[in-house]
């Protein structure tokens, strides 16, 4: 077949435009709407929108002739469309679905209607984008290569370039300005015919895009978010916003904020009121205490104090310094505090002065803002006391952060933290009581395992004591004494806690205060120390009770499939949704999704007619549907693996993102020096199916070895490292497209919009598998995916 | 002739042809005859609403309060009295009645009508008792306290669903509540000691200033949760100067086995 002539420069630089923009606006709308609402939200929609590119597909596929007639002009209108839809995108969200709250949307009627009205917004900004990509694609599809790469390089620089302006920019002012990326693309690709016309809307285009630039939104959070509670307190005021990749981070005062967590009943002193609060994309991030925090030694948090002095003392997420406070307070020799959050750190600054008594200057005190488990990987000191922050909410949170990956609760950074304790030293862990009894008893089981792989008697060695709210654990190196034991019953007598887990307690004398709602809480937990009722226990127990993983890293997530019924018949079918609402939401979001990728595939299909009947290739579904699904759950896996790595999510995902689509860009490139045919892209399949499985075994302990590099060595490892994997994805894709153009365009548009279904539907699918059978999981339905498109294209299978 | 060629012209053309007074008496008449219909109709229209508001009470009271175990009766009448439908905003009021809690605005909420009741059972309350509510919210739970008791002090920091709280409460004739605005932290020292405290804005720790203004004998309750999930219910008594604390579920429950 003849090859189209060369693109120009400027269709691979429009590209590169509108690919990076789509990027980024997807990383700003993730963060905007966790800010307004909460991150599953933002998943909810994004996923949904992504469903832009598939609806693309199915449109091109059904028009191809006519939107292909009219090329010319349709290119610069739709990239100027794209961008008053992105710039509009959020003044409209805010102002038309302002009243939509994803807590209220098992309550109030409409609200559902309002979320199809939110999601078919963005979904016209990611249909408008994707229309001018695939239109490019298919109308010079023996050229795919080179504009492929420019796709995949595009949506590289795209995401670091968004997480770059997330460090200076409000999250508000972002979008519009992505918006000036299509906007450019637009020009570049402005032709003769219609010249006028569109270079007066590009001038539109422009203006709206400068008056929302000008005047970008207001961002109006969820009225359930702890942020607009606390504003709705008499004279309250947000003093001080910072943005970065982490979050939003704001700064709140308000007179009556008081904040006294695991405060003895016995207390008769005034609370005092905290300087001002501290908000990370509007949940509560941790108060601000000027050092006036009198009553911390009331608090069920005081215990390892009561116990001893503790000179170096480790504080992991120290988030706003309470801990540190605490630890000044007891006369510790040196604190090191470690908080990955810097901007929020750096928020509280002007609060305190730059005083060397105060919190942030003081000379006893370290700072490290790498995350707990990359610091503790990279330092091997021992402590007297590690602190870690409380797990669960207050009154909980209903279940929204159930699919919260922490690492700093998993059985092997119980491990890691076990080693970092001197002879006599401790780890004091806390949780919020909640009921039914999950955090805690998860809690404990994580405990008691890892001092069992550690081969130690666990209950010689952990102590617990409890209030009407909350618990506290700590775990001591050596065997608790008769001194450590008195010591902890005479903490409970003088601040009436009660003692939960001490070796040779009495059951009264765990009930002397304070009477727990489960009157089996205690029973289940002494099960969690005997391994023979441990595992009865985790049968029986109507949620998931078993310790978290690296691998499986979901501490909050406690739902067992099949005690729904039972659930749902306890608490009715109004208060189940609460019980791990952000779970829901993605499962929610995973079938609206897949019934929405299905039609969307199944539409072109009616006309292009079924498998077989009219030489449509049989191989177009498995072969596409494998390479999105293979693709996007390497990215997801790898992502995952980073974290730890590079010691942050958001790098985590810039990285693994960028990495993995320049890659892929230039083993597109490549592709076009191969022939397209049916057995090459099949062996390019195969060759990643193979890569896949053996970076299955070797890019854990590989990314491990490398974990004490310095930054810059450390990313340029990683690089080297994903190289050859990412670059042989690229190539599959391009080829096969190739491949199936050379038979018929309307099949290569329809084969491109099966793949961007997929890759949207494999997101969702990757966080279930992920949940229900680990990570590790994920890597191997990858590499099936990349196998099963290998398969596809033999003559045994799919024979033409 | 003239009659005649009027009684052919259209209806529209013939009303041009009514003489101006005609037209005004006619108006009048139309608008008198809709007042008195509608002065008529609307008591009965209200009746209407009001019998079906209260025969959806009461089906909540045996539906949703007796089978679940609540045996007050003070506590029954007091629920089926007070109007919950008047305490939700307007657009929720068919929902008033439903079994679970409904949004008032600023991120709250108006109890299940269960807690409500099994919240307001626990305090055992007297006529004589001197009661206090923090986190007025819509008002519904003081309404419901002021139907047991005649010394109901309420208070609430979001100034405006303070005022709302405040009217909605005049309004429904419960004089025996004093609303106050202001922060629950320091209660109520005037007119302490209470015998009962219902904290229904929970904070991560009870005020010191609320135990010392517990009675001897009181008993505070705190529902603890998440504004559409009470997950427990916490009593606190005062005995002999020493606080204890008691959990309670409102929901029973039940270990699970996978037999079941």
């Amino acid at each position: 077949m003849k090859r189209d002539p060369a693109p120009p420069l400027q269709l691979h630089l429009a590209l590169i435009l509108l690919s990076a923009a789509l990027i980024a606006f997807q990383l700003e709308q993730m963060q905007l709407l966790a800010i307004v609402q909460w991150h599953h939200f933002a998943y909810l929609i994004i996923s949904v929108a992504l469903l832009g590119f598939g609806a693309a597909g199915t449109l091109i596929a059904i028009c191809r002739t006519s939107l292909l007639r009219q090329v010319e002009w349709l290119l610069p209108v739709l990239m100027f469309a794209c961008a008053i839809s992105m710039a509009m995108a959020l003044p409209l969200s805010q102002e038309m679905t302002s009243r939509f709250d994803i807590c209220l949307l098992f309550i109030e009627p409409g609200q559902a209607a309002l979320l199809l009205l939110s999601q078919g917004i963005y979904l016209l900004v990611f249909f408008l984008g994707a229309l001018p990509l695939g239109l490019v694609f298919i109308g010079l599809s023996s050229r795919i290569n080179s504009l492929y790469c420019a796709n995949l390089v595009g949506s590289g620089i795209g995401g670091l370039s968004a997480v770059a302006l997330m460090y200076v920019l409000l999250p508000q002012q972002l979008p519009a300005l992505t918006a000036l990326l299509p906007w450019a693309a637009g020009i570049l690709v402005i032709s003769r015919p219609r010249r006028r016309s569109l270079l007066a809307l590009a001038a539109l285009t422009l203006t709206l895009i400068a008056a929302v630039l000008s005047h970008p939104p207001h961002l109006q959070p969820s009225q359930y978010k702890d942020i607009s509670r606390t504003m709705d307190l008499p004279g309250s005021n947000i003093t001080a916003s910072q943005p970065s990749p982490y979050g939003l981070i704001e700064l709140v005062t308000a007179p009556a904020l008081r904040y006294a967590p695991g405060l003895s009943l016995t207390y008769v002193e005034e609370v005092p009121t905290v300087s001002a609060a501290v908000f990370n994309n509007g949940d509560w991030f941790g108060a601000v205490d000027s050092g006036e925090a009198s009553f911390l030694h009331a608090t069920i948090s005081a215990l390892p104090y009561a116990m001893g002095k503790r000179d170096r003392v480790l504080v992991l997420q120290a988030g706003t310094g309470t801990d540190i406070i605490q630890a000044l307070k007891n006369e510790t020799e040196g604190v090191m505090a470690v908080e990955p959050h810097q901007k929020a750190t750096t928020i509280m600054a002007g609060l305190y002065g730059t005083t060397d008594e105060n919190l942030l200057h003081h000379p006893l005190v370290q700072r490290s803002s790498l995350t707990p488990r990359t610091w503790l990987a990279l330092h091997r000191e021992r402590y007297d006391l590690i602190t870690l922050p409380t797990v669960g909410s207050f009154g909980g949170a209903s279940g929204l952060f159930a699919l919260q990956e922490q690492y700093l609760l998993t059985k092997e950074a119980f491990l890691e933290l076990w080693n970092h304790l001197s002879p006599d030293g401790m780890l004091r862990v806390s949780a919020w009581l909640d009921s039914p009894t999950r955090n805690s008893l998860r809690l404990a089981a994580t405990i008691a395992e890892t001092l069992e792989e550690a081969d130690v008697d666990a209950r010689r060695h952990v102590a617990a004591v409890r209030n009407w709210n909350m618990i506290t654990f700590i775990l001591k190196r050596s065997p608790l004494n008769n001194s450590d034991i008195e010591q902890v019953r005479s903490f409970c007598k003088r601040l009436q806690f009660d003692p939960a887990l001490l070796p040779e307690l009495q059951g009264p004398e765990r009930i002397r205060y304070h009477v727990p709602a489960d009157p089996r809480f205690f029973n289940n937990l002494d099960s969690l120390f005997s391994p023979s009722h441990r595992q009865k226990l985790y049968e029986n127990y109507a949620f998931n009770l078993h310790p978290v993983s690296d691998n499986h890293p979901f501490f909050s997530q406690f739902l067992h499939w099949h005690s729904i019924p039972h659930l749902m018949q306890l608490f009715g079918e109004r208060t189940l949704p609460f019980l791990e609402l952000g779970y829901l939401i993605v499962l929610i979001s995973f079938t609206q999704i897949t019934l929405a990728a299905v039609l969307l595939i199944l539409l072109p299909l009616l006309r292009l007619g079924l498998p077989g009947r009219t030489g449509l290739k049989r191989w177009t579904i498995p072969f596409f549907s494998g390479l999105g699904l293979g693709y996007m759950f390497f990215e997801i896996m790898l992502i995952h693996e980073l974290v730890l790595f590079f010691g942050h999510p958001i790098f985590a995902a810039a990285a693994g993102i960028s990495g993995l689509l320049v890659f892929s860009g230039l083993g597109s490139l490549f592709s076009g020096r191969l022939r397209p045919h049916r057995s090459n892209h099949g062996l390019a399949a195969a060759l990643v199916a193979l890569l896949l499985l053996l970076y299955f075994f070797i890019l854990p302990p590989l990314l491990q070895m490398a974990i004490t590099l310095p930054p810059l060595w450390k990313t340029l490892f990683f690089f080297l490292l994903i190289a050859p994997p990412a670059t042989a994805m690229g190539i599959p894709f391009p080829l096969g497209l190739e491949h199936l153009a050379n038979h018929s365009k309307s099949q290569a548009a329809w084969a491109w919009g099966i793949n961007g279904c997929i890759s949207v539907v494999s997101t969702g699918l990757a966080t279930i598998i992920a949940v229900e059978f680990g990570f590790s999981a994920v890597m191997l339905m990858a590499c099936a995916a990349y196998g099963v498109a290998a398969l596809s294209t033999t003559r045994q299978f799919f024979p033409t | 002739m003239a009659t005649k060629k009027r009684m052919i012209l259209p209806k529209s053309y013939s009303w041009q042809f009514f003489p101006c007074a005609l037209r005004t008496s006619l108006r009048v008449i139309v608008i008198l005859f809709c007042l008195v219909h509608a002065a008529d109709s609307l008591p009965a229209a209200w009746a209407d609403e009001s019998s079906n508001f209260a025969a959806k009470r009461m089906q909540m009271v045996d539906e949703q309060l007796k089978d679940r175990g609540i045996t007050d009766l003070k506590v029954l009448r007091a629920m089926s009295t007070v109007p919950r439908h008047l305490f939700v905003p307007a657009y929720l009021k068919q929902q008033a009645y439903t079994d679970g809690p409904l949004p008032i605005g600023h991120g709250q909420t108006i109890s299940q009508p269960y807690i409500v009741a099994y919240m307001t059972e626990i305090l055992h309350i007297q006529p004589q008792h001197r009661l206090l509510e923090i986190g007025t919210g819509s008002g519904y739970q003081a309404s419901v306290l002021a139907e047991l008791s005649d010394q109901v002090y309420t208070m609430e920091i979001i100034p405006e669903l303070a005022d709302s709280a405040g009217r909605r409460l005049k309004e429904t004739g419960c004089s025996s509540v004093t609303v106050r605005q202001g922060d629950g932290y320091h209660g109520w020292p005037e007119a302490a000691p209470f015998d009962g405290i219902m904290v229904t804005a929970a904070a991560e720790f009870i005020p010191p200033p609320l135990l010392q203004q517990l009675k001897e004998g009181g008993r505070m309750i705190i529902p603890v949760g998440s504004p559409f999930y009470v997950q427990h219910l916490m009593l606190v008594e005062k005995t002999q100067g020493k606080i204890s604390t008691r959990s309670l579920m409102p929901v029973r429950f039940v270990p699970f086995r996978r037999s079941q």
